[in-house]
């Protein structure tokens, strides 16, 4: 009899309800025959903050962690370029640009965390929900815009936008009182948390990123596996967790925003009437002048080494974006 | 050995003043950014860095509030007690706690020591090195410890000399709060 | 493991062990003893990740708003201002003990420190006027506990800031129910007054003249309260902000009184960083503590326990009423709220009640711990300061009050709108 500690990512998140907590509670142990008891929490349940998932994982405080590699950046600025802002347009090509960066992925994960990278699963598109009359990116200009992560706050510098940091549940009274113009978050997030009744306008561009989750597995406990193990644990996650999640972001994307913008259909509830402000091909040349100018060459200085040459080599040839690296 | 917890309780002041005088410039620098705010120039990065003068603050903060015995314990039987009684209790509790401290100050070098590893950054715009702000904050809780070991060790000699009163002034409970 | 944690919490409790240090020794207990894992070396990151808070900085500042405030004579003025208008009904000078506590509880954000207040200027009258020690005293206790509920309120941050709720919107819903209960006390001192006079004691006359004369003395302590108040609503300032806005117009305040020194302030940012150091221990402890609970698997036990009483939504309500008012005898008020709020309140929100009303809910059990004996904060704080009788006046005393919490949490079960109309309206 084998036992796992599993933190996974938010508790409240259908990510975490839908695919975590029936692969590691049910699917998994069934898959080892028994052989394997898995306890599960999350590290919202546990007050633990997502930059400090990683950090405990390879410290032994438990063996499987689950979280935004976003929120792990503190630890490694080369972690950023898993998840640039706007570089992919639907969670395809987002997929695809990680899974160009999976070796990248590896590296960091075995030389920073001292883990092993088991599989990765999509967290929403975090788009932007304005309580201003904006008709694209550009309109972004001098707005104050609650975003979390450095590489979102450098995005929102180069647009001239204020990035503000402030906690999810004061958004929805900040957009409403003026104390910020737009904030970010996944479409099915937004609905739920109410932000349509304190927001007009919809841009459904990832000014936040994909906030990809990476699952890993601190390096003992996954050398002292056997390998029969490991390949069923492998397989599974990819069969079970990031196969369907992914393909369901991709399919959830239209809906969510159709109930946000008026659509005629709706499974979330009743629909909303925001604005939906379309992405406009002035747009994407703004983003990729920006991403190629300033965001990338930025975060290659930062993460030092060859990263921004890796990036180019992999990343860059998935989204068809290259810069020159430091 | 009296002379030393009136020492170490005067340096303490000292330390909560400073940490008081560091609240006082958040508060200054929070009114300069709603200020310039009003005018459409904010300063930001005022949130992360109050965030880092809060668990500053708390952590030296500590070790005042240990000689000023102030931090919250139950009186129930205690105050039962006869003197000698008092001041078994008060050894107890103050030993319980120089543990715990030695603990929190032991386990947050394991989070600076990450830290310096990592050369980790705040994910923030200001991307400031958290190697900065986590020293100071460890050194206020390593100092919590020294402070509590000090204690311990003088409350010990009293304990000894069975000077109840002076184990009551050095960790007992204060009267008004 | 359940019955190693509630039996380890009481006797360490009672070795008069600071709470939050008990909170993180059990954590270190229950992981040398039951975890498979080494959860203790998580301990520094949780110690940081808890304290480095740009939301939890609100606390000092208000706590600092307070100790300026206390020393710039302020509260005096206002005691008598307000014995002016209300030394007329039954009860005399009880109300203005009430009142008092009402008034500063719209500008301090904890309930001791509005309770030492107007202990420290209302007892020497009291005596002086010849007032019966129980209703006099427990009306200062349980008047104090109004400061968490009427904001600002230090408890109501650390509940939004653990539950990721709106803290202006937590703010605006303690309001209604906070003044409610303010006009409750009176009218039970009142009753009470009525029924037995010799409660009460000397009731001063005040002519209009002087009534009149005194209205400006409250305006300091109101216009604090609309300067904090109106900066958030007015989406000028979050709460942190509003609260550093604050210190500033305390200042101001003890600078026309001409009481602003440097001893002054050398005592008042001393007390500050006493007072927060002391909040945050046990605030850190208690996420330590839900931190080894949550890891071994004992919250969702708790959970799965409560679920599984099979009690519908309004029962198992009642179920969590009961054991807060049970604990609320025996533990600490805010480490009974930090280290209960990561089990309660999912269970909470998924029998499909508001969050933002069960804080206010779980506020008036909170303020009931305060004055129940034997710990109850408040009982101390105000038999501290008066320092002469017997603890067992004030504990009579605040009974009454208790009662009166008791009907405002049926009401608030009743009636949500007491506490979600104004937020949903504003
Ligand atoms: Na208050
Ligand atoms: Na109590």
């Amino acid at each position: 009899q084998d036992s796992l500690s599993v933190v996974g990512s938010w508790s409240g998140l259908p990510l975490h309800k839908n695919y975590e907590a029936p692969f590691w509670t049910t699917s998994l142990p069934d898959a080892s025959g028994g052989t394997l008891e898995v306890v599960l929490t999350t590290h919202d349940q546990m007050g633990i903050s997502g930059g400090d998932v990683f950090r405990m994982m390879s410290q032994g405080v438990f063996d499987i962690g689950m979280t935004a590699a976003d929120y792990a950046v503190s630890d490694s600025a080369a972690l950023e370029g898993l998840d640039v802002p706007l570089v992919a347009s639907d969670a395809d090509e987002a997929k695809a640009a990680l899974d160009a960066a999976r070796p990248m992925m590896n590296d960091i994960f075995e030389t920073v965390f001292n883990a092993h990278v088991i599989g990765t699963a999509p967290y929403p598109a975090q788009i932007v929900f304005c309580n201003a009359p904006i008709t694209g990116l550009a309109d972004l200009k001098g707005l104050k815009v609650r975003a979390s992560g450095r590489m979102t706050a450098n995005v929102l510098e180069g647009l001239n936008a204020e990035a503000v940091t402030m906690a999810f549940g004061e958004v929805p009274g900040a957009l409403q009182r003026g104390v910020i113009d737009c904030a970010v978050t996944g479409a099915g997030s937004g609905y739920g948390s109410g932000w349509w009744e304190v927001s007009t306008h919809l841009l459904p561009l990832a000014l936040g990123g994909w906030d990809p989750v990476v699952a890993a597995i601190r390096m003992d406990r996954w050398n002292a596996m056997n390998p029969d193990m490991q390949q069923t644990l492998t397989t599974a996650f990819v069969e079970q967790i990031e196969v369907p999640a992914w393909a369901e972001a991709q399919a959830n994307i239209p809906t969510e925003i159709a109930c946000l913008t008026g659509g005629d259909e709706c499974p979330l509830g009743d629909t909303r009437n925001m604005t939906l402000v379309e992405v406009t091909p002035a747009d994407e040349e703004l983003v990729k002048d920006l991403l190629i100018t300033k965001i990338l060459p930025e975060w290659s200085e930062r993460a030092g080494g060859d990263w921004g040459q890796r990036w180019n080599d992999t990343v860059g040839v998935a989204t068809g974006v290259s810069f020159v690296a430091n | 050995m009296q002379s030393l917890v009136q020492t170490l309780a005067r340096i303490n002041g000292y330390i909560a003043l400073i940490a008081g005088i560091m609240l006082l410039i958040a508060v200054i620098a929070i009114l300069a950014d709603v200020a310039m705010r009003a005018f459409g120039h904010p300063l930001g990065g005022t949130d992360e860095l109050s965030g880092y003068v809060m668990a500053i603050a708390t952590a030296w903060g500590a070790s005042y509030a240990l000689t000023e015995r102030a931090h919250v314990r139950i009186e129930l039987i205690r105050n039962k007690l006869v003197p000698a009684g008092r001041a078994w209790i008060d050894l107890l509790s103050l030993s319980a706690l120089s543990i715990t401290a030695i603990v929190i100050g032991w386990r947050g070098w394991g989070v600076l020591a990450s830290t310096l590893t990592n050369d980790a950054r705040a994910n923030t715009a200001l991307a400031t090195p958290l190697a900065w702000p986590q020293t100071l904050w460890f050194m206020g809780w390593l100092w919590f410890a020294i402070s509590a070991i000090i204690l311990l060790a003088s409350v010990m000699v009293f304990m000894v000399k069975r000077d109840w009163s002076a184990v009551d002034e050095a960790a007992g409970f204060k009267g008004e709060l | 493991m359940i019955l190693f944690t509630t039996t380890g919490l009481f006797t360490l409790l009672l070795a008069s062990i600071p709470v939050g240090i008990i909170m993180i020794l059990l954590s270190i207990a229950l992981d040398t003893f039951f975890s498979p894992f080494p959860l203790m070396r998580g301990l520094g990151q949780v110690v940081w990740s808890s304290s480095n808070s740009g939301t939890l900085i609100a606390i000092p500042f208000f706590v600092l708003l307070g100790e300026i405030l206390v020393r710039s004579g302020v509260a005096n003025r206002t005691y008598n201002a307000l014995n002016s208008w209300l030394s007329w009904l039954p009860g005399g000078l009880i109300h203005a003990n009430i009142a008092t506590s009402t008034l500063f509880s719209a500008t301090s954000g904890s309930s001791v420190a509005t309770a030492a207040t107007v202990a420290t200027v209302a007892t020497p009258q009291g005596d002086r006027l010849g007032y019966d020690p129980r209703l006099f005293t427990g009306a200062i206790a349980a008047g104090g506990t109004l400061g968490i509920m009427i904001p600002p309120s230090i408890n109501l941050i650390v509940y939004g800031f653990l539950t990721e709720t709106s803290i202006p919107r937590l703010f605006l819903a303690g309001l209604l129910p906070g003044v409610l209960l303010a006009l409750l006390f009176m009218a039970i001192v009142i009753a009470l007054c009525v029924w037995k006079p010799s409660l009460g004691g000397q009731r001063p006359n005040y002519t209009w003249e002087q009534r009149l004369r005194g209205l400006p003395d409250l305006l300091p302590v109101l216009g604090l309260f609309t300067t904090i108040i109106v900066t958030i609503y007015a989406g000028i300032a979050t709460p942190t902000e509003s609260a550093a806005l604050g210190v500033v117009f305390a200042l101001i305040i003890a600078a026309l009184n001409q009481t602003v020194t440097f001893s002054m302030l050398n005592s008042a940012l001393r007390g500050t960083v006493k007072t927060t150091s002391m909040i945050m221990l046990v605030v850190i402890g208690a996420y330590v503590l839900n931190f080894a609970l949550t890891a071994l698997g004992i919250s969702r036990q708790l959970q799965q326990l409560l679920e599984g009483l099979g009690l519908g939504a309004y029962g198992t309500l009642l179920v969590i009423v009961l054991i807060y008012i049970v604990l609320g005898f025996f533990i600490e008020t805010l480490s009974l709220m930090v280290a209960t709020i990561p089990i309660v309140v999912p269970i909470i929100e998924s029998l499909g009640f508001d969050k933002i009303w069960f804080g206010i809910l779980m506020i008036v059990l909170i303020e009931m711990a305060l004055i129940t004996p034997p710990v109850g904060l408040n009982l101390y704080v105000v038999q501290s300061v008066r320092k002469r009788g017997k603890m067992s006046d004030v504990i009579a005393g605040a009974l009454p009050f208790v009662l009166i919490m008791l009907v405002m949490v049926g009401l608030l079960i009743l009636i949500p709108g007491l506490a979600l109309w104004l937020p949903d309206t504003l």
